[in-house]
Parts: C-alpha cells; sequence; structure tokens
C-alpha cells in the first residue's frame, strides 16, 4: 500500500521532470528558430522594398491616365508627363473628339511609352495617326493579335510605331515604339460620342479619372406622336414639364503626384437656342458665336486628375424630347433615333414589391454579415406604406421572413427589423433555392417586383444559377449587392444582366448608406419596362436587341440599320401596370457620318454581352462577328485595334531600347489585405513528435 | 521501482511522439486523400455541369485543375483560400480572375504540402489549368518573388492579360507558422494578347 503509494508519487514526480525538460528542450530550439526565421525575415524584407518600390507593377494599379515606360523585366516605370490637347465638335446630340497626346523622352536613351487612359464607356474610337515632325501616319484596323505582331515587328526593326488596344470597354492603351532621347512623338486619336441627355440638360464628359457614378435626374415631358424632325435632326418641339432634379456631387479623384496635364476646347452647335453652358468642375473660357453655337475652352492646361464635364439647356428649357439622324453608307441606311419615355406618371401612387435576398453562409461571417444586416435596416427604411416585400435568407438552408411579401407596415416592419437583428452566419452557400424561391413566388402586385440580392457571391455553380435566372425572372428585376472584401463581383455582375438589373458594391461599413441610396433611388424610380418594338420595311437591324428597361431620366436610345429605312417605328412599353406606346416617324433628320460608327458601336457592346455570357464553344463565332463589325467600321473593340508604322527605321540597331526610372507611383489600394496563411503545423508536430521520441529511447538505453 | 517508472515515462513520451506523428502525418494524409475524393467530385462536376461537393458537409468545390508536368503535379484547386480548404487542396482566391479566364487568377496552398513544389519552379516552366467546362490553358512562369504578406499590389487584377499567380508562405523549410514572407509565382498565358 505504502509502496504503491510512494511508487505513485515518485513516477508523478519524474513524470514531471520528464515533461518539464522535454518541453524545455523543445521550448529552446523554437525560440532559436523562430529567431533564426525572424532574423531571415528583415533581411528579405529589406531587400524586396529595393525592388518594388521603383516599379508600377500592374498597369491596373494606375487610377488616372499615365504614361509608363516598359522594361525588358515585364513590368512598367513611371514615365515623365504627357501632354493631351483635346478638340471636340458637338453637333446635335453627337460629338467626335479628337485627342493627342505628345509623348516626350527626356532620357537619353530610346524608349517605349505606354499610355493607359479613360475614355467614355460608349466611346467608339475609329481613328489613329502618328505624328513625326511634318509626316502624318494613319493607322490602319487589324485583328488585335495581327496588329500586336505589326507593333513588335516594327518596334524590334528600330521603326517608330504606335498602336491603340482597348483594355476595357472605357480604358484604353496607346504604345509607342522608339521615341528618339529627347525627343516626342505625337499620337492623334479620334472618336464619337453621344451626348447625353437628363431632363432638360444636356452634358459631355471627358474622363480622366477611373470612377464610375450613378446620377438619377428627372426626365422631360412626353406627347402622343412626333411626327417631324427638322434638319438638324431635332423633333418639333413640344410642351415640357418642368421637374428639379437631384444630383449627386462629384467624386473627387485623389490629387497624384504625376500630373499629365491636359487642354480641352469645344465647338458646340447645339441646334437650338442655347440657355447656359457651364462646366462643373473646371473653369472655361466662353465666346458665343450665334444663339445656338458656341466656342469653349480651358482657362489653362490643368492636371489630368478630375473628369471634365460641360452642360448646357435650351433656352426657356424648350429642348426637344427626341433626335433623329441617318447615314447612308454602302447602300445601307443607318439611323439613330433618341427619345425621352414619359414621365407623367405618378410615380408615387404605384405599389411595388421588393424581395431581399440575403446570404447568411459561413462565409458571410464577421463585417460582411454587419454590412448586409445595416444594408437591409437601411433598405426598410425606403418603403413606403403602399409597397410589399419580403426577406428570404439562407446558407445550407432556406427561409423567409413571411409566407409570401406582405405590406410594408409598421407592424411588418418591426417584425422584419427583428429577422434581421436575428440573422447570423453559418453554413454552406446553397444559392439556387433562395433564388427560385424568389423569382418563383406568385406576385402580390400588379406592378414592379425587385430583387435585392445580397452576397458575397462564393459559389461555383455559376451557370446554374444564371439558367435559374434566365428562365424565372418574368416581371421581376434582380439588383445583385457585393458585400465583404472580397466578393465574387464577376458573378454578380452577370447575375444582374440576366436579372436585367443592376449590380452595385459595398466596400465598407461606411459606404453601405452611400451605395443603397444610390440603389434605392433607381428602384424606386423605373419608368418604362419590357419595352417593345414594332418596325416595318426590308431586313432592318436594330440595336440594342433587347431595349432595357428605363428608370428616371435615361433616354432611349436606338440604332438602326436596312436597306430601306421603314416610314415610322411603334415603340411600347409598360409603366406602372399601364401599357405606354408611341409612333414615331424615321422621315426627315439630320445627316451625320457618325451614325453607322455609333450602330457599330451599339453592336459590338451588345455582341460582348453574348460573348461574356456564351459557352466555350459559341466564343469564337461571336468573336469573328465582333471582329466582322469592327473591321467593317473601322474600330478599337476588345478584339482589334489600330495600328500605324512609318516606314523608315530610325533606331540604330547598336542603339537598345531602354528605359530609366523617371517617378515614382505608389500602387493603389486592394481589396484584400493580406495573403492568405499558407502552412501547415505539420513540421512543428514532426519536430516535437521526434523530440520526445529521442526523449524516451534515451531513458530507455540509461536504464539499460 | 525507479526502473519501472523510467518504463513508464519513457513509454508515455512514446506515446506521445506517435501521437504528435500521427497528427503531423494526418495533415499531409489529408491533403493527399482530400485530392481523390476530389478528383470524383470534379470528374461529377464536368460530366453534368453541377457544383459537386467532394463530401457532403463540404463548404467548397472542385474550380480547376492544376498540372505541372515538370514536377508531377497534378492537384485539384478548390473554391476559396479559407484554412479549412487549404487542408485540402490548393485555394483559388475568389476575387481574382476565373481560372483561364483573362485577367489575374490567383491560387494559395500551404507550402509544405501542396505548394512544396514551387520551391523548385523555374523561370520558363509551363504550368497549365484546366477549369470546369474543360477549358485549358498554359501558362509560362514568367518571375518568382519574395514578398510581405500585406504587400498585395500582387494580388491585384490585372484585367490585360491571362495571368497566374501562385501563393505560398516563405521560406519552404521554417518550422514556425504564421510568417510574414510570401512566395509568389507569376506565370503569363502565352497568348497574351495585350500589352
Amino acid at each position: 500500500m505504502n509502496m504503491s503509494k510512494n511508487a505513485g508519487h515518485q513516477l508523478q514526480a519524474s513524470l514531471m521532470s520528464c515533461l518539464v525538460y522535454s518541453w524545455g528542450i523543445g521550448f529552446v530550439i523554437s525560440i532559436a528558430l523562430m529567431s533564426l526565421v525572424l532574423i531571415s525575415t528583415n533581411a528579405n524584407a529589406e531587400t524586396h522594398n529595393e525592388t518594388v518600390l521603383d516599379k508600377v507593377i500592374s498597369l491596373s494599379d494606375i487610377q488616372s491616365g499615365q504614361l509608363v515606360f516598359r522594361t525588358e523585366k515585364g513590368y512598367f516605370l513611371a514615365g515623365p508627363k504627357l501632354n493631351t490637347e483635346v478638340d471636340v465638335e458637338v453637333n446635335g446630340v453627337l460629338a467626335r473628339v479628337t485627342v493627342s497626346q505628345t509623348f516626350s523622352n527626356p532620357t537619353s536613351q530610346w524608349q517605349e511609352g505606354i499610355y493607359v487612359f479613360p475614355l467614355p464607356d460608349t466611346a467608339a474610337v475609329d481613328h489613329l495617326r502618328m505624328k513625326i515632325g511634318e509626316r502624318i501616319i494613319e493607322g490602319d484596323i487589324k485583328a488585335r493579335k495581327e496588329a500586336k505582331k505589326i507593333y513588335q515587328q516594327a518596334k524590334e526593326e528600330g521603326k517608330q510605331a504606335s498602336l491603340i488596344e482597348q483594355q476595357r470597354p472605357n480604358m484604353f492603351a496607346t504604345s509607342v515604339a522608339n521615341i528618339a532621347p529627347n525627343d516626342s512623338i505625337t499620337v492623334v486619336i479620334e472618336y464619337q460620342q453621344r451626348v447625353t441627355l437628363d431632363a432638360n440638360e444636356f452634358s459631355l464628359r471627358f474622363p480622366m479619372t477611373i470612377t464610375p457614378r450613378y446620377i438619377p435626374r428627372t426626365s422631360i415631358a412626353n406627347t402622343e406622336e412626333i411626327s417631324h424632325f427638322n434638319g438638324s435632326g431635332w423633333a418639333v418641339n413640344t410642351d415640357q414639364v418642368d421637374d428639379a432634379s437631384h444630383i449627386t456631387p462629384p467624386v473627387l479623384a485623389a490629387e497624384s503626384d504625376i500630373s499629365n496635364r491636359i487642354n480641352i476646347s469645344i465647338m458646340l452647335s447645339a441646334g437650338f437656342d442655347l440657355d447656359e453652358v457651364k462646366s462643373s468642375y473646371h473653369q472655361v473660357e466662353d465666346v458665343a458665336v450665334n444663339s445656338s453655337t458656341r466656342k469653349i475652352r480651358l482657362v489653362d492646361d490643368v492636371p489630368a486628375n478630375r473628369d471634365f464635364e460641360l452642360v448646357w439647356s435650351a433656352r426657356n428649357k424648350q429642348a426637344p424630347q427626341a433626335a433623329l439622324f441617318k447615314q447612308h453608307k454602302n447602300n445601307e441606311d443607318y439611323a439613330m433615333l433618341m427619345l425621352t419615355p414619359p414621365n407623367k406618371l405618378n410615380i408615387e401612387g404605384i405599389s411595388r414589391e421588393l424581395v431581399f435576398i440575403v446570404d447568411t453562409s459561413g462565409s458571410m461571417d464577421g463585417t460582411s454579415m454587419k454590412q448586409a444586416k445595416s444594408a437591409l435596416h437601411y433598405g426598410l427604411t425606403q418603403l413606403r406604406p403602399q409597397d410589399s416585400f419580403n426577406i428570404i435568407r439562407f446558407s445550407d438552408d432556406v427561409d423567409s421572413l413571411f409566407r409570401q411579401a406582405k405590406s410594408a407596415s409598421r407592424h411588418n416592419l418591426d417584425t422584419a427589423s427583428d429577422y434581421v437583428n436575428w440573422l447570423h452566419a453559418d453554413g454552406g452557400t446553397e444559392m439556387a433555392p433562395a433564388l427560385e424561391m424568389a423569382l418563383q413566388a406568385e406576385h402580390v402586385t400588379e406592378g414592379i417586383r425587385q430583387v435585392v440580392f445580397l452576397t458575397d457571391g462564393s459559389v461555383g455553380n455559376e451557370d446554374e444559377l444564371f439558367s435559374i435566372i434566365e428562365q424565372d425572372l418574368g416581371a421581376s428585376r434582380l439588383f445583385t449587392v457585393g458585400i465583404g472584401s472580397a466578393p465574387n463581383s464577376h458573378f454578380m455582375n452577370r447575375a444582374a444582366l440576366f436579372g436585367r438589373g443592376s449590380h452595385s458594391y459595398i466596400g465598407s461599413e461606411d459606404e453601405v448608406r452611400q451605395k443603397m441610396q444610390t440603389l434605392f433611388t433607381k428602384l424606386s424610380h423605373p419608368v418604362l419596362t419590357d419595352i417593345t418594338l414594332e418596325l416595318d420595311g426590308d431586313i432592318v437591324e436594330v440595336w440594342p436587341k433587347i431595349v432595357p428597361d428605363l428608370y428616371l431620366g435615361e433616354p432611349l436610345i436606338l440604332t438602326l440599320k436596312a436597306t430601306t429605312l421603314p416610314d415610322d417605328i411603334v415603340i411600347s412599353g409598360v409603366y406602372g401596370n399601364r401599357v405606354w406606346k408611341k409612333k414615331v416617324t424615321l422621315q426627315g433628320g439630320g445627316q451625320s457620318e457618325a451614325v453607322s460608327v455609333l450602330w457599330a458601336r451599339r453592336k459590338i457592346s451588345s455582341l460582348m454581352d453574348d460573348y461574356r455570357r456564351a459557352a466555350v464553344d459559341d466564343e469564337d463565332l461571336i468573336k469573328v462577328d465582333i471582329v466582322t463589325v469592327a473591321l467593317a467600321h473601322h474600330l478599337v473593340t476588345k478584339f482589334t485595334s489600330l495600328v500605324a508604322v512609318d516606314k523608315t527605321p530610325v533606331r540604330p540597331a547598336s542603339e537598345k531600347l531602354d528605359s530609366q526610372a523617371v517617378a515614382v507611383n505608389p500602387p493603389a489600394g486592394s481589396v484584400m489585405t493580406q495573403f492568405p496563411q499558407t502552412a501547415t503545423s505539420a513540421t512543428l508536430q514532426f519536430i516535437f513528435g521526434f523530440i520526445l521520441l529521442l526523449a524516451s529511447l534515451l531513458l530507455r538505453w540509461r536504464q539499460a | 521501482m525507479k526502473r519501472r517508472t523510467a518504463h513508464i515515462v519513457s513509454v508515455l513520451l512514446l506515446s506521445v511522439s506517435v501521437v504528435l506523428f500521427l497528427n503531423g502525418g494526418y495533415i499531409h494524409a489529408k491533403a493527399q486523400l482530400a485530392q481523390w475524393l476530389i478528383a470524383t467530385a470534379w470528374s461529377q462536376s464536368t460530366t453534368n455541369n453541377v457544383q459537386a461537393k467532394p463530401w457532403p458537409w463540404a463548404d467548397t468545390w472542385p474550380v480547376a485543375r492544376l498540372e505541372v508536368p515538370k514536377y508531377k503535379v497534378d492537384q485539384y484547386v478548390l473554391a476559396g483560400s479559407t484554412g479549412e480548404s487549404l487542408a485540402f487542396g490548393p485555394g483559388h482566391i475568389f476575387f481574382s480572375a476565373a481560372p483561364t479566364e483573362q485577367g489575374n487568377t490567383i491560387i494559395a496552398a500551404h507550402r509544405d504540402t501542396h505548394f512544396e513544389f514551387l520551391q523548385n519552379v523555374q523561370k520558363g516552366d509551363v504550368i497549365i489549368i484546366h477549369n470546369a467546362k474543360g477549358k485549358r490553358r498554359n501558362y509560362h512562369v514568367q518571375d518568382m518573388t519574395i514578398v510581405d504578406k500585406e504587400d498585395v499590389t500582387w494580388l491585384e487584377n490585372n484585367a490585360y492579360s491571362h495571368q497566374l499567380t501562385l501563393v505560398t508562405c516563405y521560406p519552404f523549410n521554417a518550422i514556425q507558422i504564421g510568417g510574414r514572407q510570401r512566395y509568389v509565382v507569376r506565370a503569363v498565358s502565352q497568348d497574351d494578347i495585350s500589352v
């Protein structure tokens, strides 16, 4: 008894000492290793800082237009200043813009310069010219790969060449090869663009930064028939309803160290008596040529860090509500029709149904869930008594606040608020049942039905979800809201496209209010939905094929091509629960060389939407279509580029095409704040296992 | 008596060491075995065009197949880069470009399991990515860089090219986990057509 008790004590004591002993060794070793790791970390961190600082890692870091020099190592160096001259000719609702970019090389080496810059979303770039001294070299339109090859070859042969490529629909890049030391090359780009019409205001924007914004405004009046267009393209005027407009304040770009200078001059021929012409963010000189024509230019060169916007309106707000432009080219007729939808509709009286879907899967845990909750709470405050609503939540199961949408009464809103507070993130992401529930549910109103979908979009069965949306959409519209630090915006953009709605993204909790406000202003002002066209006449090709819903302030823009245009077109749609129908003549109107280009640009952007949605097998077919249209109309697209090459080589083969750091551009922030953790504790466990094994063997050996 | 105690202690030490070995081994075994299960889910995903989960309670699914013939690497890439999914395979970072698509596709994995081979990767090596639709793209290794874990400029979505970025912890043989450094391998598709 005593013996065993003693033995027990001894056993305990020796076990303790052994454990302390072995953990001690382990601890010492791990401390030693850790300090080794720390030392090596510091050493590496220093070398890393040196290499990263003088380069622009990726062209997507660039927030406003910036010139960079390419290096042989694959990264870019921030280049010196580049001067831009912009010349705009406005004719009614059409604008022709000429952009001259002068690439100067202050270094003593031959340089290749690349300039990435924004243009309006709808810009149709159709001309490139390269000016070397007195000579002008015209650019040719080629398939993108071919253009690139031509450019590369010229570059290697020491010839001066330039290339313009589309990076995104609103981002372009000009490359210029073999700029001689202390010399410059000027590249001239021309594009066609539409003037924006919003309520009584016309505006033209020249982007210098890449920050999108949505400005809802009120719209102008409607008459039942437009029967005549005058020679300048405008419809003969009708009565107007004046509405107050609400404008969101402009977004200012961060001041950049690298300020490329820009100068803008505009010849504005409005086609009607002008009232006020103003520049929103820049100081301009304004000279009246006659009552409908003005000459405008920037007082000074400005840094290219803030979008330029010119706004004008008609005297006594008597702006026409429709415009028609035509062109006859290669035995075909082109037409562009711009029309403002009715706004007589008293939107306040119309009820709508709003369905929120909220993702409560495990990946939403933390700040994402918090953002989703505050977005939902905000959404609830935006409901009016005549609206009805519901909330659907899903993770690996689905449930909803009400069995079917209920009116936004005080009581129901309180219940909803409790429901939202109760939500917590856990489990998998089964999106399909939630979407089906939202889209297949019986509609409780005759009016508009909007589905607001809040998620981080972490799903893999995208195609299945797209087909659910496409099949079940009906009269509903799907608006996706991306939440969290790294949402799958690719999925959400496309879901909104299929859902005939829009996509917005909330990056932080501070943004919830502003982003949701923009979305809800849009949601509460739909004007015309389910728009269809009736046309007679031979082989008329109209773009866009599916006319998108119009929200407050947005005009309807149609582009047509036909062997012979029909006499008129009947446009019908639904507002609220009423049918709206309008007959518009296609006789008369203004003549413009720009119409075919705008038609082609519109067709290409529709085809690009198809291309993004297409299955792999169909991609190539659509690509061929896009290239065909682009080549025929001399347009720069994702698959076609303009390239200009000078025939005589200028750079001696002995001299290298080189680069030199001129300035530093710190890269912009990213949505993800750090890399994931990518090591396991396996090795650590093996080492401790090994130490304990050794200790155990040692013990046995000493006993033996 | 003392002998007996020492014996018991040595047995105990031995068994703890065995547990540790098993645990460490389990991490590696899990990494290997999960790939088998994922392979089945992958073939279901590609043939039936559905999102098949490798096991019923998984919150992830295969999105791509990664092959590096030179190092006999053939792995299934899972959706997302949370600790959970990385235990079973390389993870595709959600906001990065979809595998084989235009932009910067970023894949992360543990340095001591799936991405151990990265330490041998050299400039010019070919990495093949297949997506669930059967599309395949070859990428050529451009450069290898050691970066700080917060230097996320490397994660930016370069919309102008077909780029593949493989990320793992650095140094490869470190014992301590949670280090600040990452090893970044950048590869670019040859049929890249932009600047």
